[in-house]
């Protein structure tokens, strides 16, 4: 029995990819960062926070999901499905090495399910495996991972949306002014760790990236 | 969820050996239970790893729990799992699991172990009893008398941790624990099915004692 796909909705274009920084506890900064979102512009947020055991995650998605976020937006977490049910989350985004997705919607059909990949077989065994996106990087330079692999670039970035039917999410040195070259070359949105941790001037690159994508 | 009988062996996985190769031998030696702790394996290898022992645990009427990743155990149909107090709360993993599989609450004082009952567990971890390499302490050892208070106090099993070995394992039974949890004794041993054996004689020898 195959089970049923999670979402057919729309994705948001965009996801946000918390900075890795944040605390467990009753801190706000992430609660607070996502009140600057652009209200017409839906969002993929997703936290991703290694260094914080289950149970801090768990206090952190879990505030997080009382944040009003703009319609259409799906908040994510890395890896945890678990978690993810707890804290009543959209979805679970999966490293490469993870727990094979077929297996985690088997036991939590409702949830979305993404993964990161980093080669064209990467993106095709995602694909079959039965995710609902992907995530492929690095794109461009990244200031936030400067060391994470070779560098795809655009070419490579076209021949990955091709080859695959599920939306690609371009990650690895996103800016405005090359989030666009994203869309053309296939990607359905794009992902940043980068623009989101720069909270000082992150309501204006959201807004500005809002302008730009279609 | 039925529980092992008593006493129960509870065999944890050693990060630094194979994981099926520990729990082959150490349920060839009569294990009750064998515990998936792995804190920097990646999501593929728990579960890798997960579908290669859970049939043998059911070979073997043993249980097959995972520490810590409910995820997993989610996925798996592992049996349950083992939740320490930077894990996810009992009640929580409890809606998750529903009423039938084992959540099991590592303590290390009364208090916790009583909360942990409260909460949901079906047993409590309680320890370290002795001194132990197994893992940073920055606690002293409980003892024994502790062991004896904490177990007299609560209607749920009580698995004793930390520094167990062939030697005291009677002695730990006899002070009320119902069972005992155990890393290097049964991975490190020469021979871990001997090993078990061996333990699970002396176990049985503390509970008519």
């Amino acid at each position: 029995m195959s089970p049923k796909k999670a979402s057919t909705t729309r994705l948001p274009r965009i996801c946000w990819i918390t900075s890795g920084k944040e605390s467990g506890g009753n801190n706000q900064q992430l609660s607070l960062q996502l009140r600057e979102l652009p209200p017409s512009r839906p969002a993929m947020i997703l936290i991703r926070e290694k260094h914080l055991d289950a149970r801090q995650i768990l206090c952190l998605a879990g505030q997080t999901a009382k944040e009003p976020l703009p319609i259409g937006s799906l908040l994510m977490l890395s890896e945890r499905m678990d978690i993810a049910l707890a804290a009543g989350l959209d979805g679970v985004h999966l490293p490469e090495h993870s727990c094979p997705a077929l297996r985690l919607r088997n036991a939590s059909p409702a949830m979305l399910y993404g993964k990161s990949v980093h080669s064209l077989e990467g993106a095709l065994s995602a694909e079959k495996e039965g995710v609902d996106y992907i995530f492929f990087s690095p794109v461009f330079t990244s200031l936030s991972k400067p060391r994470y692999g070779p560098l795809q670039g655009p070419k490579k970035l076209r021949e990955v949306c091709k080859a695959v039917s599920i939306p690609v999410f371009a990650l690895g040195g996103i800016t405005p002014e090359n989030a666009i070259q994203c869309i053309e070359c296939g990607a359905w949105g794009v992902a940043s760790l980068g623009l989101f941790s720069d909270k000082a001037n992150f309501r204006k690159t959201a807004e500005t990236i809002n302008r730009l994508l279609p | 969820m039925k529980f092992p009988s008593r006493p129960i062996l509870c065999v944890i996985t050693d990060d630094g050996l194979p994981p099926l190769d520990i729990a082959e031998k150490a349920l060839a030696g009569g294990a009750t239970m064998i515990q998936l702790r792995n804190k920097n394996a990646s999501g593929r290898d728990l579960c890798r790893w997960s579908e290669a022992i859970l049939p043998l645990t059911r070979q073997h009427n043993a249980l097959f729990i995972i520490n810590d990743r409910l995820d997993i155990a989610l996925a798996v149909g592992a049996d349950g799992v083992h939740l320490g107090q930077d894990d996810i709360p009992a009640p929580e993993a409890r809606k998750l699991l529903g009423p039938d599989k084992i959540i099991g609450v590592s303590t290390g004082t009364a208090e916790e172990a009583l909360q942990a009952e409260r909460e949901g567990a079906d047993y409590v971890g309680f320890g370290h009893i002795f001194p132990t390499g197994s893992k940073d302490k920055p606690l002293p050892p409980v003892g024994t008398q502790a062991l004896q208070i904490t177990s007299s106090l609560l209607s749920i099993p009580l698995i004793a941790i930390g520094g167990i070995q062939l030697e005291n394992a009677r002695n730990v039974i006899s002070n009320g624990a119902s069972g005992i949890a155990v890393i290097s004794a049964i991975s490190r041993a020469a021979n871990p099915r001997l090993a078990a054996e061996a333990i699970l004689k002396e176990m049985r020898e503390g509970m008519q004692s």
